[in-house]
């Protein structure tokens, strides 16, 4: 019975998210309609055309601009370790212990993007004939979330084929992936067709599952904590996806996140 | 509800730990990434963040009052723990006599209560959770999710407190009482204090 309200729960905030989107598109188009009408009404009794309709037109239905672009936010410099350590010290010898605490979630923070711009560093420019897109780079480290540390790059082509790597340092998820990946009851078999299956990748466990829509992906687990995704687009088949997971050097990347 | 928030709580559960070293660690780190080993050095801040954590448990059960009503502290129930995974605490007291107890729980800095917390606070899931065993109440400015519970007779009520703090949750349970005597003892208790301390 709890289970049927928890399912519930999330049914209902599923389905109340979808129903506020579509409510709000049902209002955008009725809106635009009765404006239309308006404007014709006007028309027909001014000659005159409504403002903003000869223009760009860019107006909402409410009369509220449209953003058509700006400078987006400036990159904030890592926290300087060295720095933040130096005040932990401070503040824990002054008893403020919530500044203690601030300081070293800032000096983790600028740890893990460190050493996550190191991970970056080590993966090759060109995998499998596609090149890297140093532009979808990230790095991003969060002290209060469920993933610390999380690195992307992407390689692509021009003929749409994509291998997006992301390489995460996440204890509770982790953990929960590998309790995954040992459910027997979760691996598909003796299907005519089989979408999802357990395999290894250098002697590390994995998981890889194809749908038409998103394609192959790949998840290793490694160590306690950690777990490197490959998600590819128009690959043609498992044994390409297979063959490019093993050019990677799993052990170097298992040893900078400190995994065994 | 109740076993869901037990089950978040039980999710993040503590680990017994004895107290880091916090200039140890501090020391390690330093000199770690001085020499560029740098899993080493997040290791050591982590071990470092865990004994400001306790610290900081400790200076809360200090600002919790010596007693509740005619209840008194059970200096063995008192505890800080720290949480699975470098993070956060969670602080524990027990008030007893003459058969009464109460129960202060609070687990600090932790993302699971965090999401729990978001959840207490949407409307619609807030208020699809609500029966007629519970109710929103204020305390000392606080939002707080009061609910009656089953106590030691049939015509006895045992009650809890939950009050969401950011990234905390504090939770206040008294047995064989009323609502109006738990909202009593918990304005007994500095939370604005607290919150300062664990946020």
């Amino acid at each position: 019975m709890k289970r049927v309200l928890y399912f519930l729960c999330f049914l209902i905030s599923v389905m109340v998210t979808n129903n506020v989107s579509s409510q709000s598109l049902f209002k955008k188009l009725k809106d635009k309609v009765v404006n239309k009408a308006v404007d014709n009404a006007v028309e027909k009794k001014t000659g005159v055309a409504p403002a903003g309709e000869s223009g760009n037109g860019n107006s909402g239905s409410t009369g509220k601009p449209t953003n058509k672009g700006g400078g987006g936010l400036s990159n904030t410099t890592p926290p300087d370790v060295k720095a933040q350590m130096a005040e932990a010290e401070s503040a824990h010898a002054a008893k403020n212990y919530s500044d203690a605490r601030y300081s070293l979630q800032q000096a983790l923070m600028g740890v893990e993007i460190q050493l996550g711009r190191q991970i970056l560093k080590s993966l090759p420019a060109s995998v499998d004939a596609l090149n890297v897109d140093t532009a979808q780079d990230v790095v991003m480290s969060t002290q209060w979330g469920w993933n610390n540390l999380s690195i992307q790059r992407v390689w692509k082509n021009k003929a749409d084929k994509q291998l997006t790597m992301t390489v995460g340092n996440a204890g509770i998820y982790a953990g929960l992936a590998a309790m995954y990946f040992a459910n027997a009851g979760t691996i598909e078999a003796n299907n005519a067709k089989q979408n999802f299956k357990q395999v290894k990748v250098k002697g590390n466990k994995a998981v890889i599952q194809y749908e038409d829509s998103k394609g192959y992906t790949l998840i290793v687990s490694l160590g306690q904590s950690s777990m490197i995704v490959w998600e590819c687009i128009n690959f043609a088949n498992e044994q390409e996806v297979m063959n490019t997971a093993n050019t990677f050097d799993i052990d170097g990347i298992k040893k900078m996140l400190g995994e065994q | 509800m109740k076993v869901f928030i037990t089950f978040i709580a039980v999710i993040a559960f503590t680990s017994t730990c004895v107290a880091q070293d916090f200039t140890k660690a501090m020391a390690t780190a330093k000199t770690s990434y001085s020499a560029g080993k740098l899993e080493e050095a997040h290791f050591a801040l982590q071990q470092a963040m865990q004994e400001v954590d306790l610290i900081i448990g400790k200076e809360v059960l200090k600002l919790l009052p010596p007693k509740m009503d005619v209840m008194e502290i059970n200096a063995k129930g008192d505890n800080v723990a720290s949480n699975v995974g470098f993070v956060g605490a969670t602080i524990h007291r027990v008030y007893e006599k003459a058969g009464r107890k109460a129960d202060v729980s609070i687990i600090s800095n932790s993302p699971l209560v965090a999401m729990m917390n978001t959840m207490l606070n949407t409307p619609l899931l807030g208020g699809m959770m609500h029966d007629n065993k519970t109710k929103i109440v204020k305390v000392q400015g606080y939002k707080a999710r009061l609910e009656k519970q089953p106590g030691s007779t049939n015509d006895k009520n045992d009650y809890e407190l939950q009050i969401p703090l950011g990234s905390a949750l504090f939770t206040f349970k008294v047995d064989d009482c009323t609502d109006t005597q738990i909202l009593a003892l918990a304005e007994t208790m500095p939370l604005q204090k607290i919150a300062k301390l664990i946020e």
